[in-house]
């Protein structure tokens, strides 16, 4: 049963002035339990806009968003609740923190679940673990930590409402390759760990590649590819000519096929197109 | 990418209004907020209406939209002729205990009903058709005389176009932090008021860290750039009166003339 639904959604932003755009059109998206879906598109394509749908922050002006299969604008007062079952990750999170310590900034959701304090402490250490942080950070002040390590801790504070679906909007950018490995992993393991969602927005097509088991790639606020991973990198020139990029490797195997090498361009990540390659190699060698 | 925003409520277009040079426009706002001030007659206040409503003719902005801009003073308005009704003396039309209403009172009333709803919609016109930067570039060229007596001219407008400049991305990282603390349950809408002040902190906080963060890396850019005050330094647009403005002129000239002259020979009853 499908955790969240996006049925046929469309979103006009400032309808009926002259500044009127229409920002999404007609997208769709099903998501169960512990998938972890991509999000892809040019800027401007209506990534952001279509992430503030998952939890209610923007009401689609025709079609539904559904969470365990009801419309979460059929009561819109109860709009707030849905909140705490789709954790939504801005771009830069760290520029959200406002507390004095990291305990209390992680603490700001769950206090607004009306958890109660022996709750609430449980879980700001567990999301703090999740995000690879430990027990020493929880006292100190974030605005003298590191961008990544506040970063962490503002993950860790929509990781703590416990959601069943998490969505983060590119939540690597800016940061060094190994914070950015860092982070990846470990939201891989809290995916693992808690069987919860992910969708993640990000214009990194390695990270897409490594991490993701489907993506849904939009164009101008309309669904332009939606499938797994290598059916929707196997169209790599579309997706060019979209002003996005496919993983290196791709374009390696690519590469190689219109060379008129056999290989299988479906292998998007290091690993498989190491296998493939070698595969490639071995049968030359019997040759 | 939140939403669209509009600072101020320019709604671009190319009506007579929207050509009009910015400096035009702002000595003409005066002259029009003046000629509300003179307008005393019943003459001259239709006289006013008339002149009103050709602006809004000619500024192609829905009337609608003219006042809704006033909404917002609707009260002040009326309490301000409110006022006027129970204290201006003349013949009682009323009288009860110590409630007098006069009939020099209603009719005072009644024109500064209107006078103040037309002062503010004439107002609004301007800042519907004319786009801040276009404001604040108006402004410094007015203002420019002033540099002999060392008035700081080009540090204002260099304030004054940063300001306007980043007042849409405040606003847009304003909403972006509402949306962000609303994703963790931030709730604004219930509890009493020192709850919902309180709300709003976790959005205060952040925007003036981000604020500060903005404002050192632009200085470090201006000076990187070696900026220093405005001496010699050029505009890419420069403001050229045209025709039009000259027309503008003389129509506003003739409309104060014809105000003063309404009030002359045709003054009120009362």
């Amino acid at each position: 049963m499908a955790i969240i639904e996006l049925r046929t959604i469309s979103f006009r932003y400032g309808a009926g002035t002259p500044f009127e755009k229409q920002a999404l059109q007609n997208i769709s998206l099903s998501v169960d339990r512990g998938d972890f879906i991509g999000i892809i598109g040019h800027t401007g394509s209506g990534k952001s806009t279509l992430i503030r749908h998952f939890n209610g922050l923007l009401r689609p002006d025709s079609g539904q968003v559904l969470v365990n299969n009801e419309d979460i604008w059929k009561n819109p007062r109860q709009i707030r609740s849905v909140r705490f079952q789709i954790g939504l990750v801005f771009q830069y999170p760290e520029t959200q923190i406002f507390e004095d310590t990291v305990a209390q900034d992680i603490a700001y959701g769950p206090k607004n679940m009306g958890l109660d304090q022996e709750t609430i402490n449980q879980r700001v250490l567990e999301a703090l673990h999740f995000v690879g942080l430990d027990d020493s950070y929880l006292d100190r002040n974030p605005f003298r930590m590191s961008g990544g390590e506040m970063r962490r801790v503002a993950i860790a504070g929509v990781m703590a409402m416990k959601p069943a679906v998490l969505v983060l909007d590119e939540p690597t950018a800016g940061l060094d390759p190994e914070g950015r490995r860092n982070l990846l992993k470990h939201l891989e393991q809290y995916r693992r760990k808690t069987n919860t969602a992910i969708i993640m927005v990000s214009h990194s097509m390695e990270d897409i590649a490594e991490h993701v088991q489907r993506v849904l790639v939009l164009d101008k606020g309309k669904t332009a590819f939606e499938g797994s991973v290598p059916s929707v990198f196997a169209h790599a020139d579309e997706l060019m000519q979209l002003g996005l990029d496919v993983p290196q490797m791709t374009k390696v195997l690519l590469g190689l096929k219109a060379k008129g090498y056999s290989v299988d361009t479906s292998a998007v990540t290091m690993d498989q197109a190491e296998h493939e390659l070698l595969r490639l190699f071995e049968r030359k060698d019997h040759e | 990418m939140t939403r669209d925003i509009t600072v101020g409520q320019f709604l671009p277009g190319h009506s007579l209004l929207h050509r009009l040079d910015p400096r035009t426009k702002i000595v003409l706002t005066f002259v029009f907020i003046i000629q509300v001030f003179i307008s005393r007659s019943a003459l001259s206040l239709c006289f006013l209406i008339f002149v009103l409503g050709f602006l809004i003719t000619c500024s192609h902005v829905p009337a609608r939209k003219v006042f809704r801009a006033v909404r917002p003073m609707i009260p002040v308005i009326v309490f301000t002729a409110l006022i006027n009704i129970f204290y201006v003396d003349g013949d009682p039309v009323f009288h009860y205990s110590f409630i007098r209403i006069t009939d020099k009172g209603l009719f005072v009333g009644f024109t500064l009903l209107v006078r103040l709803t037309a002062l503010i919609a004439g107002c609004s016109l301007i800042t519907y058709t004319t786009s801040l930067n276009a404001l604040a570039a108006g402004l410094e060229q007015l203002l420019a005389p002033l540099k002999r007596f060392h008035f700081p001219v080009n540090e204002l407008s260099m304030t004054l176009s940063i300001t306007l400049r980043f007042l849409p991305t405040i606003a847009e990282e304003f909403d972006r932090i509402i949306d962000a603390q609303k994703a963790r349950g931030a709730d604004f809408s219930n509890g009493n008021l020192i709850k919902k002040i309180h709300a709003y902190f976790p959005i205060i906080l952040p925007l003036f860290m981000s604020s500060f963060r903005r404002a050192f890396e632009l200085t470090n850019a201006i000076e990187c750039r070696c900026y220093q005050g405005g001496n010699g330094r050029t505009k890419m647009n420069v403001l050229r009166l045209s025709r039009l403005d000259v027309q503008a002129i003389v129509f506003f000239c003739a409309a104060f003339g014809l105000s003063i002259a309404f009030n002359l020979f045709f003054p009120s009853f009362f």
